[in-house]
Protein backbone atom coordinates (compact mmCIF):
# COMPACT_ATOMS: atom_id res chain seq x y z
CA UNK A 1 0.00 0.00 0.00
CA UNK A 2 1.22 3.86 -0.67
CA UNK A 3 1.97 5.63 1.51
CA UNK A 4 0.23 8.85 1.07
CA UNK A 5 -1.79 10.49 3.80
CA UNK A 6 -4.91 11.96 2.69
CA UNK A 7 -8.19 13.80 3.67
CA UNK A 8 -11.37 11.16 3.71
CA UNK A 9 -12.93 13.67 1.46
CA UNK A 10 -10.68 13.32 -1.38
CA UNK A 11 -11.26 9.10 -2.13
CA UNK A 12 -12.84 8.01 -4.78
CA UNK A 13 -16.05 5.82 -4.98
CA UNK A 14 -14.68 1.91 -4.69
CA UNK A 15 -11.38 3.36 -3.22
CA UNK A 16 -9.65 1.24 0.39
CA UNK A 17 -8.00 3.37 2.73
CA UNK A 18 -6.51 3.07 6.34
CA UNK A 19 -7.15 5.49 8.94
CA UNK A 20 -4.59 7.44 9.71
CA UNK A 21 -5.17 9.90 12.32
CA UNK A 22 -8.72 11.88 13.65
CA UNK A 23 -8.05 15.22 14.25
CA UNK A 24 -11.71 16.55 15.42
CA UNK A 25 -11.44 17.55 18.98
CA UNK A 26 -14.63 18.17 21.51
CA UNK A 27 -17.73 16.58 20.43
CA UNK A 28 -17.30 15.88 17.20
CA UNK A 29 -14.36 14.29 17.91
CA UNK A 30 -15.66 11.95 20.45
CA UNK A 31 -18.83 10.95 17.94
CA UNK A 32 -16.47 9.81 15.11
CA UNK A 33 -14.63 7.57 17.31
CA UNK A 34 -18.00 6.23 19.22
CA UNK A 35 -18.75 5.27 15.53
CA UNK A 36 -16.00 3.05 15.23
CA UNK A 37 -13.89 5.60 12.60
CA UNK A 38 -10.67 5.29 14.72
CA UNK A 39 -6.59 4.65 13.25
CA UNK A 40 -5.64 1.93 11.76
CA UNK A 41 -9.21 0.84 10.74
CA UNK A 42 -10.04 0.25 7.06
CA UNK A 43 -12.58 1.97 5.32
CA UNK A 44 -13.94 1.48 1.96
CA UNK A 45 -15.92 4.97 0.15
CA UNK A 46 -19.35 2.96 -1.48
CA UNK A 47 -20.96 5.75 -2.76
CA UNK A 48 -21.60 9.34 -2.30
CA UNK A 49 -24.82 11.42 -2.70
CA UNK A 50 -25.60 14.33 -5.50
CA UNK A 51 -23.36 16.90 -4.49
CA UNK A 52 -20.59 14.60 -3.04
CA UNK A 53 -22.26 15.27 0.30
CA UNK A 54 -22.50 13.25 2.15
CA UNK A 55 -20.53 9.76 1.91
CA UNK A 56 -21.14 6.28 2.41
CA UNK A 57 -18.53 4.54 3.82
CA UNK A 58 -18.17 0.70 4.48
CA UNK A 59 -16.16 -0.44 8.05
CA UNK A 60 -15.75 -3.22 10.54
CA UNK A 61 -18.44 -5.08 8.48
CA UNK A 62 -20.99 -2.19 9.00
CA UNK A 63 -22.25 0.99 6.54
CA UNK A 64 -22.02 4.79 8.20
CA UNK A 65 -22.47 7.37 6.13
CA UNK A 66 -20.63 11.17 6.78
CA UNK A 67 -20.60 14.79 5.89
CA UNK A 68 -18.05 15.80 4.28
CA UNK A 69 -17.49 18.33 6.83
CA UNK A 70 -16.77 15.32 9.28
CA UNK A 71 -14.71 13.30 6.77
CA UNK A 72 -12.42 16.72 6.80
CA UNK A 73 -11.06 15.71 10.24
CA UNK A 74 -10.62 11.89 9.20
CA UNK A 75 -6.93 11.42 7.45
CA UNK A 76 -6.09 7.86 5.68
CA UNK A 77 -3.27 6.20 3.94
CA UNK A 78 -4.78 5.56 0.60
CA UNK B 1 -26.55 0.84 48.73
CA UNK B 2 -27.28 -2.62 48.02
CA UNK B 3 -28.15 -3.83 44.35
CA UNK B 4 -31.10 -5.18 43.50
CA UNK B 5 -30.79 -9.29 42.91
CA UNK B 6 -34.15 -8.62 40.92
CA UNK B 7 -33.57 -6.20 38.52
CA UNK B 8 -31.57 -6.61 35.32
CA UNK B 9 -30.55 -3.73 33.27
CA UNK B 10 -30.50 -4.23 29.28
CA UNK B 11 -27.80 -2.47 27.52
CA UNK B 12 -27.26 -2.01 23.83
CA UNK B 13 -26.07 -0.17 20.79
CA UNK B 14 -29.09 0.80 18.46
CA UNK B 15 -30.20 -1.60 16.31
CA UNK B 16 -28.96 -4.44 18.34
CA UNK B 17 -32.08 -5.51 18.73
CA UNK B 18 -32.36 -4.52 22.61
CA UNK B 19 -35.53 -3.53 22.71
CA UNK B 20 -36.64 -6.32 20.55
CA UNK B 21 -35.69 -8.68 23.37
CA UNK B 22 -37.20 -6.32 26.32
CA UNK B 23 -40.30 -6.38 24.22
CA UNK B 24 -40.25 -10.02 24.05
CA UNK B 25 -39.51 -10.74 27.82
CA UNK B 26 -41.57 -8.24 29.37
CA UNK B 27 -44.74 -8.72 26.80
CA UNK B 28 -47.59 -6.49 27.52
CA UNK B 29 -45.66 -6.06 31.67
CA UNK B 30 -44.60 -2.69 30.33
CA UNK B 31 -44.37 0.52 32.03
CA UNK B 32 -43.17 3.82 30.38
CA UNK B 33 -42.42 7.21 31.62
CA UNK B 34 -39.93 9.75 31.36
CA UNK B 35 -36.74 9.97 33.70
CA UNK B 36 -37.14 13.22 36.29
CA UNK B 37 -36.53 16.62 34.17
CA UNK B 38 -35.29 15.13 31.08
CA UNK B 39 -37.38 13.93 28.03
CA UNK B 40 -35.40 10.47 27.93
CA UNK B 41 -37.83 7.62 27.84
CA UNK B 42 -37.59 5.26 30.81
CA UNK B 43 -39.02 1.90 29.90
CA UNK B 44 -39.49 -1.28 32.34
CA UNK B 45 -41.15 -4.05 32.45
CA UNK B 46 -41.50 -7.57 34.33
CA UNK B 47 -40.50 -10.74 33.60
CA UNK B 48 -40.88 -14.21 34.90
CA UNK B 49 -37.96 -16.31 35.11
CA UNK B 50 -38.85 -19.85 37.07
CA UNK B 51 -41.36 -18.74 39.05
CA UNK B 52 -39.05 -15.75 39.66
CA UNK B 53 -40.41 -12.20 38.83
CA UNK B 54 -37.44 -10.20 37.33
CA UNK B 55 -37.77 -6.05 37.21
CA UNK B 56 -36.43 -5.31 33.34
CA UNK B 57 -34.78 -1.58 32.94
CA UNK B 58 -34.56 -1.13 29.22
CA UNK B 59 -31.83 1.35 28.91
CA UNK B 60 -31.44 4.15 26.23
CA UNK B 61 -29.72 2.82 23.10
CA UNK B 62 -26.52 3.82 22.81
CA UNK B 63 -23.00 3.31 21.38
CA UNK B 64 -20.98 4.43 24.16
CA UNK B 65 -21.04 5.69 27.70
CA UNK B 66 -19.03 8.89 27.60
CA UNK B 67 -21.36 12.34 28.19
CA UNK B 68 -22.07 12.91 25.20
CA UNK B 69 -25.62 12.40 25.04
CA UNK B 70 -28.44 12.41 27.46
CA UNK B 71 -29.19 9.06 26.46
CA UNK B 72 -25.45 8.33 27.97
CA UNK B 73 -25.85 9.92 30.90
CA UNK B 74 -28.86 8.46 31.63
CA UNK B 75 -27.55 5.11 30.94
CA UNK B 76 -24.25 5.72 33.52
CA UNK B 77 -26.64 7.33 36.17
CA UNK B 78 -28.94 4.01 36.31
CA UNK B 79 -26.20 1.90 36.44
CA UNK B 80 -24.57 3.99 39.29
CA UNK B 81 -27.65 4.91 41.00
CA UNK B 82 -30.07 2.61 40.72
CA UNK B 83 -27.77 -0.23 40.94
CA UNK B 84 -29.39 -3.25 38.82
CA UNK B 85 -28.31 -6.68 40.00
CA UNK B 86 -26.63 -7.18 36.45
CA UNK B 87 -26.49 -5.82 33.01
CA UNK B 88 -27.82 -8.21 30.30
CA UNK B 89 -25.54 -6.29 27.12
CA UNK B 90 -27.35 -7.41 23.84
CA UNK B 91 -24.47 -6.61 21.38
CA UNK B 92 -25.27 -7.40 17.06
CA UNK B 93 -23.12 -10.27 16.98
CA UNK B 94 -22.81 -9.09 12.83
CA UNK B 95 -20.62 -6.09 13.80
CA UNK B 96 -19.09 -7.36 17.02
CA UNK B 97 -16.18 -5.09 17.10
CA UNK B 98 -18.27 -2.03 16.63
CA UNK B 99 -20.78 -3.03 19.65
CA UNK B 100 -18.32 -4.12 21.87
CA UNK B 101 -17.22 -0.41 22.20
CA UNK B 102 -20.04 -0.24 24.92
CA UNK B 103 -19.37 -3.69 26.48
CA UNK B 104 -16.03 -2.57 27.19
CA UNK B 105 -17.04 0.57 28.98
CA UNK B 106 -19.76 -1.64 30.72
CA UNK B 107 -16.86 -3.66 32.11
CA UNK B 108 -14.50 -0.82 32.97
CA UNK B 109 -17.12 0.81 35.38
CA UNK B 110 -17.19 -2.55 37.00
CA UNK B 111 -20.63 -3.69 37.07
CA UNK B 112 -21.67 -7.09 36.31
CA UNK B 113 -22.39 -8.13 32.50
CA UNK B 114 -23.29 -11.36 30.43
CA UNK B 115 -23.55 -10.74 26.65
CA UNK B 116 -26.31 -11.98 24.45
CA UNK B 117 -24.99 -12.07 20.63
CA UNK B 118 -27.83 -11.36 18.90
CA UNK B 119 -28.59 -11.94 15.25
CA UNK B 120 -26.62 -14.97 15.62
CA UNK B 121 -28.51 -15.82 12.29
CA UNK B 122 -27.15 -13.09 10.30
CA UNK B 123 -24.39 -13.13 11.31
CA UNK B 124 -24.01 -17.01 9.97
CA UNK B 125 -25.78 -16.33 6.29
CA UNK B 126 -22.71 -13.34 6.43
CA UNK B 127 -20.19 -16.20 6.61
CA UNK B 128 -19.31 -15.12 10.57
CA UNK B 129 -18.58 -17.63 12.68
CA UNK B 130 -18.05 -16.60 16.27
CA UNK B 131 -16.08 -18.62 19.18
CA UNK B 132 -18.04 -18.15 21.94
CA UNK B 133 -16.54 -20.08 24.16
CA UNK B 134 -12.79 -18.28 23.45
CA UNK B 135 -14.82 -14.95 23.72
CA UNK B 136 -15.98 -16.02 27.14
CA UNK B 137 -12.01 -17.28 27.67
CA UNK B 138 -10.88 -13.70 26.53
CA UNK B 139 -12.76 -11.07 28.49
CA UNK B 140 -14.24 -13.64 31.09
CA UNK B 141 -17.87 -12.70 30.63
CA UNK B 142 -20.41 -14.92 29.98
CA UNK B 143 -21.79 -14.98 26.69
CA UNK B 144 -24.99 -16.50 25.24
CA UNK B 145 -25.59 -16.65 21.38
CA UNK B 146 -29.60 -15.16 20.76
CA UNK B 147 -32.04 -14.27 17.95
CA UNK B 148 -34.07 -11.35 19.88
CA UNK B 149 -36.54 -11.79 16.73
CA UNK B 150 -37.45 -15.30 17.46
CA UNK B 151 -36.63 -15.61 20.93
CA UNK B 152 -33.56 -18.03 20.75
CA UNK B 153 -31.54 -18.19 23.75
CA UNK B 154 -32.95 -15.06 25.12
CA UNK B 155 -34.63 -17.14 27.72
CA UNK B 156 -30.86 -18.68 29.05
CA UNK B 157 -29.26 -15.23 28.24
CA UNK B 158 -31.66 -14.15 31.43
CA UNK B 159 -30.99 -16.81 33.21
CA UNK B 160 -27.66 -16.12 33.21
CA UNK B 161 -27.78 -12.26 34.18
CA UNK B 162 -29.76 -13.68 37.12
CA UNK B 163 -27.12 -16.17 38.06
CA UNK B 164 -24.64 -13.59 37.89
CA UNK B 165 -26.55 -11.18 39.87
CA UNK B 166 -26.88 -14.00 42.63
CA UNK B 167 -23.20 -14.39 42.90
CA UNK B 168 -22.04 -10.90 42.86
CA UNK B 169 -23.66 -7.74 44.70
CA UNK B 170 -23.99 -5.25 41.59
CA UNK B 171 -20.09 -4.96 41.30
CA UNK B 172 -17.38 -7.30 39.92
CA UNK B 173 -14.19 -6.37 39.16
CA UNK B 174 -13.88 -3.58 36.86
CA UNK B 175 -11.66 -4.46 33.58
CA UNK B 176 -8.51 -2.30 34.00
CA UNK B 177 -6.79 -1.79 30.35
CA UNK B 178 -3.81 -0.51 29.81
CA UNK B 179 -4.49 3.01 27.73
CA UNK B 180 -0.78 3.27 26.68
CA UNK B 181 2.28 4.46 28.92
CA UNK B 182 1.42 8.21 29.42
CA UNK B 183 -2.59 7.83 30.78
CA UNK B 184 -1.50 4.80 32.67
CA UNK B 185 1.06 6.68 34.69
CA UNK B 186 -1.17 9.25 35.20
CA UNK B 187 -4.14 6.80 36.35
CA UNK B 188 -1.85 4.94 39.32
CA UNK B 189 -0.79 8.42 40.72
CA UNK B 190 -4.52 9.80 40.45
CA UNK B 191 -6.75 6.68 41.52
CA UNK B 192 -4.96 6.61 44.57
CA UNK B 193 -5.98 10.44 45.58
CA UNK B 194 -9.51 9.40 44.18
CA UNK B 195 -9.60 6.20 46.48
CA UNK B 196 -8.20 8.38 49.54
CA UNK B 197 -11.04 10.88 49.28
CA UNK B 198 -13.54 8.63 48.78
CA UNK B 199 -14.92 10.63 45.77
CA UNK B 200 -18.01 8.74 44.01
CA UNK B 201 -17.22 5.56 46.41
CA UNK B 202 -19.83 3.52 46.22
CA UNK B 203 -21.03 4.50 42.56
CA UNK B 204 -18.05 4.36 40.35
CA UNK B 205 -14.53 2.76 40.96
CA UNK B 206 -11.72 5.02 41.53
CA UNK B 207 -9.79 4.32 39.02
CA UNK B 208 -12.78 4.62 36.67
CA UNK B 209 -12.93 8.03 38.09
CA UNK B 210 -9.60 9.33 37.65
CA UNK B 211 -9.98 7.67 34.07
CA UNK B 212 -13.08 10.45 33.39
CA UNK B 213 -11.21 13.07 34.06
CA UNK B 214 -9.08 12.49 31.94
CA UNK B 215 -11.48 12.09 29.66
CA UNK B 216 -12.98 15.44 30.94
CA UNK B 217 -16.10 14.11 31.54
CA UNK B 218 -18.19 16.96 32.45
CA UNK B 219 -20.96 15.39 34.37
CA UNK B 220 -18.17 13.23 36.19
CA UNK B 221 -16.10 16.08 37.11
CA UNK B 222 -19.30 18.18 38.23
CA UNK B 223 -20.04 15.15 40.69
CA UNK B 224 -16.40 14.88 41.89
CA UNK B 225 -15.89 18.74 42.12
CA UNK B 226 -19.62 18.46 44.73
CA UNK B 227 -17.69 15.63 46.58
CA UNK B 228 -14.55 17.09 46.95
CA UNK B 229 -13.44 20.21 46.01
CA UNK B 230 -9.63 20.10 46.66
CA UNK B 231 -8.93 16.58 45.33
CA UNK B 232 -11.25 17.43 42.16
CA UNK B 233 -8.88 20.47 41.69
CA UNK B 234 -5.83 18.40 42.03
CA UNK B 235 -7.14 15.77 39.51
CA UNK B 236 -7.72 18.61 36.95
CA UNK B 237 -4.43 19.82 37.20
CA UNK B 238 -2.88 16.58 36.47
CA UNK B 239 -5.54 15.77 33.76
CA UNK B 240 -3.98 19.16 31.81
CA UNK B 241 -0.33 18.10 32.65
CA UNK B 242 -1.03 15.13 30.60
CA UNK B 243 -2.75 16.74 28.20
CA UNK B 244 -0.40 19.23 27.50
CA UNK B 245 2.09 16.35 27.22
CA UNK B 246 0.49 14.43 25.11
CA UNK B 247 -0.29 17.13 23.03
CA UNK B 248 3.51 17.64 22.33
CA UNK B 249 4.44 14.05 21.82
CA UNK B 250 1.61 12.76 20.10
CA UNK B 251 -0.24 15.39 18.69
CA UNK B 252 -3.40 14.08 20.34
CA UNK B 253 -5.40 14.57 23.56
CA UNK B 254 -6.01 11.67 26.23
CA UNK B 255 -9.41 11.21 25.68
CA UNK B 256 -8.65 10.03 21.54
CA UNK B 257 -6.03 8.03 23.15
CA UNK B 258 -8.43 5.90 25.37
CA UNK B 259 -10.53 5.77 23.06
CA UNK B 260 -8.06 4.42 20.57
CA UNK B 261 -7.03 1.79 23.06
CA UNK B 262 -10.04 0.76 23.82
CA UNK B 263 -10.65 -0.31 20.47
CA UNK B 264 -7.13 -1.53 19.97
CA UNK B 265 -8.29 -3.77 23.00
CA UNK B 266 -11.62 -5.55 21.25
CA UNK B 267 -9.75 -5.77 17.79
CA UNK B 268 -6.74 -7.96 19.37
CA UNK B 269 -9.22 -9.88 21.53
CA UNK B 270 -11.26 -10.74 18.16
CA UNK B 271 -7.86 -11.28 16.14
CA UNK B 272 -7.54 -14.13 18.71
CA UNK B 273 -9.46 -16.86 17.23
CA UNK B 274 -13.22 -15.19 18.23
CA UNK B 275 -14.35 -14.29 15.47
CA UNK B 276 -14.04 -16.14 11.70
CA UNK B 277 -15.36 -14.98 8.00
CA UNK B 278 -16.25 -12.87 6.42
CA UNK B 279 -14.29 -8.93 5.24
Amino acid sequence: MADTVVSLRTLEKGQKAVIAAITAEGEMGRRIRDMGLVPGVEVQVMGRAPLEDPVALRLLGFTLTLRNKEADFIAVRA
Amino acid sequence: MAAAQNIIAIAGNPNSGKTTAFNRYTGSRQRVGNYPGITVEKKEGTANVDGRSVTLVDLPGTYSLTAYSLEEVVARRVLAEDRPGAVLDVVNAGVLERNLYLTVQLLEMGVPVVVALNMMDEARAQGLSIDVKRFEELTGVKAVPAVARSGEGLEEALRAALALADRCDGRSAPLEISYGTDIDAALKEMTPLVEKAGMLAGKFPARWVALKYLEQDEDIMAQGRAASRDVSDKLAEMTGKVAAHVKVTLNTYPEALIADYRYGYISSMLKQGVVKGAE
